[in-house]
């Protein structure tokens, strides 16, 4: 088994999730000492009721809330000045964030703002910039996002933050809030968890911790995806692949990010694919690969992915390709379940086979130390046809 | 995977974990804001020199503002505000906890009574009272078991009015929790068997019991492989490094675990045996734990039934067929008492009746199950179990546990 | 440039008077269970004399108060806790934690283990009155819904279950 040398890890965020978790929320306001909170909701997620069943889980708290609902872009240094106004002026104490993607950044981004009063947002900003910690902030996930939601990094124009401190000290996954009817977005945002979860689970900067987390992330995304693209109204199961997303969230670093994400983003903005479905697609390529050239702990995915019962039972010889191949089953399934709607191969996603090349070119310019065009290469091509490296 | 229709899960404490880690806690310390810690052990842990250790890794790091050393088992109120004067006197800013349970339940005692300038600790008793950030607190624990640096919880006697009143919140959670192997090196081969029990105790009632959710799961699962892969091995060779780190982490990972998902009734009558006639928590644990287990049986052998898995390894939970699993775990951990046993020369203890004191008598009487069956009824971990126990149920247990024979199935009620 | 509103939010009157009139009932149910059954008796027997438990919905009620009286007289108190000495709170944590508590849809043991009840002071007496609400919803609910709302049913003679379930809804109606 896995003895990491040494490690050091932390994870502020705590999880309510299940039924009626919303209503939990005054309570918990109240054991992180806040008041008076302001929530901070874009325009789409408020058309769609949500602002108003989370205000509903304020009724009989006495509490009283502030309401930004209905932020639309461009979410730039001036929208986070004229929230930070509001906020102190209105004596807010906390933030409440409702969405996913770049509303979660703005939410972030405005607790640095709040906390930091004599310094601009450019002083702040780059690697662990905020050395103390910030307002209570929670998260109320919706369908969607970029896997970043819960992470210690934020970005808005091009500043980008990171410190533990940005990370939500709390999720509240409640179902009323993560069901969707988009199978597309589903998978996306299953596939960036999954993608980001396997990379830090087999990655040799892992440690017991970021165990935990990874682990479940995989876990949930393997038994649950497949249903809910069935059922999208399952409630449970939605639940279950929010908390995949939040969890992968926690453990995403510089250090455990790898050929999947950076496939996914490069190819991803290139042809103007959600970059979930494309780090879907590379994904288990990128662990073939990784598996026979860089020794990645490959056999560990087997219990997450399988649970006991079947990873009792497989060989471990043979548990590196397993993994892969249960991870292209898992596309198969999906393009099954959705009638072709989520592609396999590169080729159905429409990559032109003549910009293999330009692809793995550009993720060379991502600085991820260790891969070399070719391994890029090598990935997308398998990927592109749907044939896996293997040994033997 | 167990999916709870409602779950919390969460595990702020910051890890840092390996052989030479006791040298970042300066580091720690000052991302913490901090620069003058009070460190506070008990006679234990600093005649087993690890206070010297301590002080010597981190000494040209920081400047350290004050040391108690003399930290009683049964700390309480009148200890925490003295502790807390000579925290003030020298102007120290954090705290470092070195040591088990009571050295930590302490310190956050500290933390409490500094943090909020008061005299009167109780008034901060109960759930939610704090309504601040603390002192940077570092727990470095010394026992691979108890877990408690990954509470939010302290539990502080009054002894002037009896009792022992129980702190609740988030800012109870230590800032960092330092796991470094050479403060559990030196812990003897019996007292590394029992505390290893107690965080395997934590791990199983956490999997099995009613709060049990997803996150935790693999927490224990997680902790139970590292205890059984390691434990036996660590009592064998104590000099083992990375089995000792081993066994820490495991201790951490279940007090993740059961600090979330709580614990049962192995816990219930642990505490009441530890109360009624002073038995070490960890030694009541290793007794009580297949008992618990064969109790439980009826309402969740199929959770049981998957520790088979980080118990034995994958071979054997393949080579079982699933009806028989959950038998096995206790078979194997009454095995796993047995071996101890041996691996000590006898000073682990299979059933109560072979339970010690250092003058060779009987530390469990017999005449004392009634007692420990009432205290037991009026502990909280029984909320979390999934069977309920009443009086004469806990006498059944108490006295399997005592004479050393499993329960006998067709005795216990079920409804 | 961002629009900003200031949300004072209502109440939840309807579930409201029904949690109100579940715990008016349980209280009276408690004091009469207090005096018909035994093992009710011996749990608040053990109890300090004027022993006061709360039970409510936090942060604003409804409560329902019983208590020991100095002679050791089990009685429901009414359903303000406010100016009474409480040793033993339960406190379920929001509306919607009472109402999935009050249709059954998640025991005791459940809603503890979810947090949407928290325990404040003595852990025992903690553990007595959870005792007392068990026997009590056998005694007042048909055995297939108390299956729910309980670990184990308990096998109790005809006698006490049937004769003690008309003498309990009797008392708790008349309150005596
Ligand atoms: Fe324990």
């Amino acid at each position: 088994m896995f003895l990491p040398n040494e490690y050091e890890f932390s994870c502020f965020v705590k999880i309510n999730s299940g039924t009626r978790a919303l209503e939990h929320l005054p309570h918990e306001l109240d054991a992180l000492n806040a008041r008076k909170p302001l929530i901070v909701a874009g325009k789409d997620v408020s058309k769609e009721g949500h602002v108003r069943k989370l205000m509903s889980a304020f009724r009989d708290s006495g509490m009283t809330i502030g309401v930004c609902d209905d932020i639309s872009g461009p979410f730039d240094a001036p929208l986070i000045e004229a929230i930070t106004n509001l906020y102190r002026n209105k004596d807010h104490d906390s933030i409440v964030a409702v969405g996913s993607g770049s509303i979660v950044d703005v939410a972030k981004v405005l607790n640095v703002s709040v906390s930091y009063g004599g310094r601009t947002l450019r002083e702040l900003a780059g690697k662990n910039g905020i050395p103390n910690p910030l307002d209570p902030f929670i998260f109320v996930p919706t369908a969607g996002g970029d896997g970043y939601e819960t992470s210690r990094y934020a970005e808005i124009e091009d500043m980008k933050f990171s410190s533990d401190f940005l990370m939500p000290d709390l999720v509240v996954i409640d179902p009323r809030m993560v069901t969707s009817r988009d199978t597309r977005i589903i998978v996306a945002t299953a596939m960036t968890a999954l993608a980001h979860a396997v990379e830090a689970y087999t990655s040799p900067a892992k440690n017991h911790i970021t165990d935990i987390y990874a682990h479940a992330a995989i876990k949930y995304v393997a038994e649950y995806l497949i249903p809910v693209v069935r059922h999208p109204a399952d409630r449970d199961g939605s639940c279950a692949l929010a908390n995949a997303a939040c969890m992968a969230g926690c453990v995403v670093s510089d250090m455990t990010m790898g050929m999947a994400h950076i496939l996914g983003e490069t190819i991803g903005a290139m042809f103007g694919i959600t970059p979930g479905i494309c780090m879907g697609i590379v994904l288990p390529y990128t662990v073939a690969h990784r598996a026979l050239h860089f020794g990645a702990r490959t056999a560990d995915l087997i219990l997450p992915l399988a649970g006991f019962d079947d990873c009792a039972k497989i060989s471990p010889s043979l548990s590196d390709a397993v993994a892969v191949t249960m991870m292209i089953d898992l596309q198969h399934e999906l393009n099954g379940q959705t009638h072709g709607g989520i592609p396999r191969t590169l080729e159905e996603a429409d990559v032109p086979p003549y910009m293999l090349q330009d692809i793995a070119e550009r993720c060379i310019t991502d600085d991820l130390p260790g891969y070399t065009y070719s391994d890029y290469l090598t990935v997308v091509k398998q990927a592109w046809e749907g044939s896996p490296a293997m040994n033997g | 995977m167990h999916l709870p229709g409602y779950y919390e899960f969460s595990a702020r404490v910051k890890v840092v974990s390996g052989h030479r880690v006791l040298e970042k806690i300066p580091a720690e310390l000052r991302k913490l804001g901090a620069s003058k810690p009070f460190i506070v052990t008990d006679n234990g842990v600093s005649s087993a020199g690890l206070l010297e250790i301590v002080t010597d890794s981190i000494r040209s790091g920081v400047t350290i503002g004050a040391v108690a050393d003399d930290i009683p088992q049964d700390s309480d109120v009148c200890i925490i505000n003295d502790l807390a004067g000579i925290f003030r006197e020298r102007g120290c800013d954090s705290l470092i906890a070195l040591g088990g349970g009571s050295v930590i339940d302490t310190a956050k005692g500290i933390n409490i009574v500094i943090s909020e300038n008061t005299y009167d600790l109780m008034k901060f008793s109960g759930a939610g009272r704090l309504k601040r950030a603390l002192k940077p607190l570092i727990a470095v624990p010394t026992t691979a078991g108890t877990g408690s640096e990954t509470t939010m919880v302290a539990v502080i006697a009054d002894h002037e009015r009896q009792r022992k009143m129980l702190f609740v919140s988030y800012f109870l959670v230590p800032d960092v929790a330092v796991l470094d192997s050479r403060m559990t090196l030196s812990l003897p081969p019996a007292m590394t068997a029992a505390t290893a029990m107690d965080a395997l105790c934590h791990a199983v009632e956490a999997y099995t019991c009613l709060a049990k959710n997803p996150m935790s799961d693999i927490c224990a699962l997680e902790a139970i492989e590292l205890i059984s892969r390691n434990l036996l091995h660590v009592v064998n060779n104590p000099g083992d490094k990375d089995g000792r780190l081993a066994l820490a982490n495991a201790a951490t990972l279940a007090g993740m675990a059961f600090s979330n998902s709580m614990v049962g009734m192995v816990h219930a009558l642990g505490h009441s045996v530890g109360s009624v006639c002073g038995v070490p928590h960890g030694m009541a644990m290793s007794v009580l734990l297949p008992y618990g287990l064969e109790y439980n049986m009826h309402k969740v052998s199929h959770f049981i039934a998957e520790l088979l898995f980080p118990l034995a390894g994958s071979e054997i939970f393949a080579r079982t067929p699933k009806h028989l699993r959950a038998e096995r775990v206790v078979t194997i951990i009454r095995k796993l008492n047995q071996d101890l046993h041996d691996a000590t020369g006898g000073r682990h203890a299979r059933f109560f009746g072979e339970v010690l004191d250092r003058h060779g008598a009987h530390m469990v009487e017999k005449e004392k199950i009634p007692d420990i069956a009432r205290t037991a009824l009026g502990d909280g971990a029984l909320f979390y179990n999934p069977e309920d126990l009443d009086y004469d149920d806990m006498l059944m247990v108490m006295e399997g546990a005592w004479e050393g024979v499993p329960l006998k199935r067709n005795l216990i009620k079920s409804g | 440039m961002v629009s900003y509103r200031e949300v004072k939010p209502g109440g939840k009157p309807f579930k409201r008077a029904y949690v109100a009139v579940m715990l008016w009932f349980v209280g009276r149910a408690v004091q009469a269970a207090a005096r018909v059954d035994r093992a009710v008796a011996r749990e608040f027997d053990d109890l300090p004399d004027s022993f006061t438990f709360c039970l409510g919905v936090e942060p604003r009620g409804p409560f329902m108060v019983v208590g020991k009286s100095k002679k050791g007289r089990v009685k429901y108190l009414g359903w303000n806790p406010a100016g009474k000495e409480i040793d033993l709170a339960m406190r379920i944590q929001n509306m919607e934690a009472a109402i999935l508590l009050f249709t059954f849809q998640e025991n005791n043991a459940l809603s503890a283990c979810r947090n949407r009840i928290t325990v404040d002071g003595d852990i025992p007496a903690a553990c007595a009155m959870m005792r007392v609400i068990d026997i009590v919803e056998v005694y007042l609910l048909p055995k297939m819904i108390a299956r729910l709302a309980i670990k184990r049913y308990p096998s109790w003679s005809f006698r006490r279950k049937y004769l003690g379930r008309i003498r309990i809804y009797f008392r708790s109606v008349l309150g005596y």
